[in-house]
């Protein structure tokens, strides 16, 4: 043991020169290593940048956490990845019994089950992926106090399982549509931007509420409930032609309502997208996820504290 | 060339509200003063390339709140720290184990979860699975692992890493034996390939062995900086003060107490060592005439085994004590114990009725003397003798 400490000891010693950067040195197991400072958490446009580089650079941890979570998901259940699919079917049969058989609700000529399927594809999508991403932080609070990686990329990886449902219920619409003799038209390639939109604000909403909720457990308590509201909000059960002219404005202030109500016009009736209204939730969309992530970075910082 | 540096480094907790209490919720937000704790208040140290330094300190006095910091887990309050190189924490490993996923799926998490890419992953993941010595439940979910199969795993993704800085804590003393030197020859290796190493330790002789410096932390400041020798002493003096306060006077119905104990050599540089001869002297105060005392020294492992005892019990030869002070003397002429840092226990018995026991209340810190091989010195003489050949 001592002639190990004295040959460190040695090495200590002769690489004292400041300021000289050794190049191809074998004891560099990394080329040109990263010098990083740490300060006080900061409210500054800098450290966002330096979040997103570091985000970047752990993009390999997003892409394996995203694969596990879908592969944990289903593990130990019968019905595995079925699951997926008989969430949204289970909803579209009941609201079909309310809406079409109970009460009647103006469609614009498509059969219900697709005209609510339609819209409860991202719907299910933005509500799965933020209950997830709220409870995700906490729920194995060991990741936050015993390792460092950029926390972001928990709640995100529930934004990329829940695309993969989504994907299988998409393929379900598709049948449903075939069954219905409805048929796509171009449009239906605009659902690829409005699902982008809606991914945006479903990571700048579940960013948000998941930092807060490390915080204060009332997010989590409160999300149920305060979904369920959303949902009857957006015009997911019922069209937006259906509500009184001096409703309408307002739900052009909700990006969900506009991007779900866009979303089946691309696919269902195979018309063009509200440019206008989509600019416009793009534009709250950016702003949103722009503020959540400020925000989320510089909770970030002192998360594993008071979780 | 500095890897690691500290600079006026504070971190405040905020140890009261921290929103889980709904009737307080306005306490988190706005905190009153009386809440805040300083963990850590104006550190400031430089670590060099291929240092290895220790960390020691009491409980509380904030070594973890250090390691958190230098692995980003949470930030200063103030001060700033910088960091050159890949740095990897060697800290409660296996935390980030996911339990439905199998072994190799959590090499592939935890390994990106510490910073590795992919194909970095995969090109490793044989000597990862080989060095874990679970390959055999590589591909069965972790919660059905035995907590050593947990940490074994754990500890050969790290070890894989190839970090520029590494931090330890307390690792040492987690796993089997087999486990223990395995991480030891690892970090040698690393230590040899120019890894800098931060060591955040109980374990003093660890921290002697391993560390080329070292720091003592005393509530969330530091109060010493140096050669871990000197370091580790005035730690131990604070945690085991001896001479005034790890002697103090218990209670006056007390009929003896031992006062103090050191330990010399007889060479001039009064380090004791290991082959030299060594004099024990435990000082004493007895109230009343003790009959028949007995005198114990006992000396510790640091795992806590006894390792040896000096006593007068088995010389047979038992003193009577009168009221007053004085001292016992033990002389030893060859110390047979390897170089180490051992605790110390004292024990005055009489008639074998125990009238005062110290425990932990110094140490004996041996020097390289004597080279050993083994657990012991064995004092001895050698000669060859040739059979006389035959004519």
């Amino acid at each position: 043991m001592t002639t190990e400490d004295d040959a460190s000891l040695v090495v200590a010693g002769a690489v004292s020169e400041p300021g000289v950067w050794p190049e191809g040195n074998a004891i560099l197991h990394s080329s040109g290593r990263p010098t990083r400072v740490i300060g006080p958490p900061a409210f500054s446009l800098m450290a966002v940048l330096a979040g997103l580089r570091t985000l970047f650079q752990y993009s390999d941890l997003l892409y394996t956490l995203s694969l596990f979570r879908l592969n944990i998901r289903y593990k130990q259940s019968i019905l595995g990845w079925a699951w997926a699919a008989l969430q949204p079917l289970t909803l579209m049969c009941i609201y079909t019994f309310i809406f079409a058989h109970v009460t009647t609700v103006k469609t614009g000529g498509a059969p219900y089950p697709v005209f609510v399927f339609s819209a409860l594809l991202p719907w299910i999508f933005f509500s799965g992926a933020i209950t997830n991403a709220v409870h995700g932080l906490v729920t194995y609070p060991n990741l936050l106090t015993k390792m460092y990686f950029p926390r972001e990329i928990i709640p995100l990886s529930y934004l990329a399982a829940s695309f993969v449902d989504f994907l299988i219920a998409s393929g379900i619409l598709l049948v449903l549509m075939a069954h219905y003799h409805a048929t796509l038209t171009w449009n239906a390639l605009y659902a690829a931007p409005i699902f982008l939109v809606l991914a945006a604000f479903t990571a700048a909403v579940g960013l948000f509420f998941s930092a807060v909720h490390v915080r204060f457990r009332d997010v989590g308590l409160a999300m149920p409930f305060a979904l369920q509201l959303w949902m009857f909000a957006a015009p997911v059960v019922y069209s937006v032609q259906s509500v009184p002219a001096r409703f309408q404005k307002l739900y052009l202030l909700d990006p969900i309502a506009v991007l779900i109500e866009n979303f089946r016009r691309v696919l269902v009736f195979g018309t063009a997208p509200d440019a206008a209204q989509l600019a416009f939730s793009t534009g709250i969309t950016l702003v949103a996820l722009a503020l959540a992530y400020l925000y989320f970075k510089t909770s970030e910082a002192t998360m594993a504290d008071v979780i | 060339m500095i890897d690691l540096r500290l600079d006026r480094v504070g971190k405040k907790y905020n140890i009261r509200g921290n929103g889980s209490s709904p009737r307080r919720w306005y306490r988190s937000v706005w905190p009153s003063r009386s809440a805040e704790m300083w963990a850590l208040r104006d550190v400031s140290f430089d670590v060099n390339q291929g240092e290895a330094l220790g960390i020691v300190g009491h409980n509380g006095a904030g070594k973890t709140t250090i390691l958190k910091l230098l692995s980003g887990i949470t930030t200063p309050t103030r001060g700033a720290i910088t960091i050159r190189g890949r740095l990897a924490a060697l800290v409660e490993v296996g935390s980030g184990f996911h339990p439905e996923l199998t072994g190799r799926e959590n090499i592939y998490l935890h390994g990106a979860m510490l910073g590795m890419r992919r194909s970095e992953i995969a090109r490793k993941l044989d000597s990862i699975i080989e060095f874990s010595g679970v390959s055999q439940y590589i591909d069965v979910p972790v919660k059905r692992y035995s907590s050593g199969m947990y940490v074994r795993l754990g500890f050969s993704i790290v070890a894989h890493l190839d970090p520029d800085i590494l931090l330890l804590d307390e690792v040492l003393a987690v796993g089997d034996v087999a486990f223990q030197a395995k991480c030891l020859d690892r970090i040698a290796e690393l230590r040899k390939s120019g890894c800098t190493i931060i060591f955040v330790s109980h374990d003093l002789a660890a921290v002697y062995r391993v560390c080329d410096r070292a720091l003592l932390l005393n509530r969330g400041q530091v109060v010493m900086e140096g050669a871990p020798r000197p370091v580790i002493d005035q730690y131990q003096h604070m945690a085991f003060p001896s001479d005034d306060r790890g002697f103090k006077e218990l209670d006056a119905g007390r009929r003896a107490e031992c006062t103090s104990i050191a330990f010399t050599s007889s060479d001039s540089d009064l380090s004791v060592r290991t082959g030299s001869p060594m004099v024990a002297r435990l000082s004493y105060r007895a109230a009343v005439t003790i009959p028949d005392a007995v005198f114990r020294i006992s000396l510790y492992w640091p795992s806590g085994y006894l390792c040896a005892q000096l006593t007068n019990d088995s010389s047979g030869h038992r003193f009577t004590l009168q009221p007053g002070k004085g001292s016992v003397e033990f002389h030893c002429p060859v110390l047979p114990v390897v170089p180490g840092l051992y605790r110390v226990d004292v024990s005055i018995e009489t008639n074998g009725v125990e009238v005062d026991a110290r425990q932990r209340c110094a140490t004996l810190c041996v020097e390289a003397g004597k080279p050993v091989s083994g657990d012991f010195y064995i004092e001895n003489t050698c000669s060859v003798r040739p059979e006389s050949p035959t004519i």
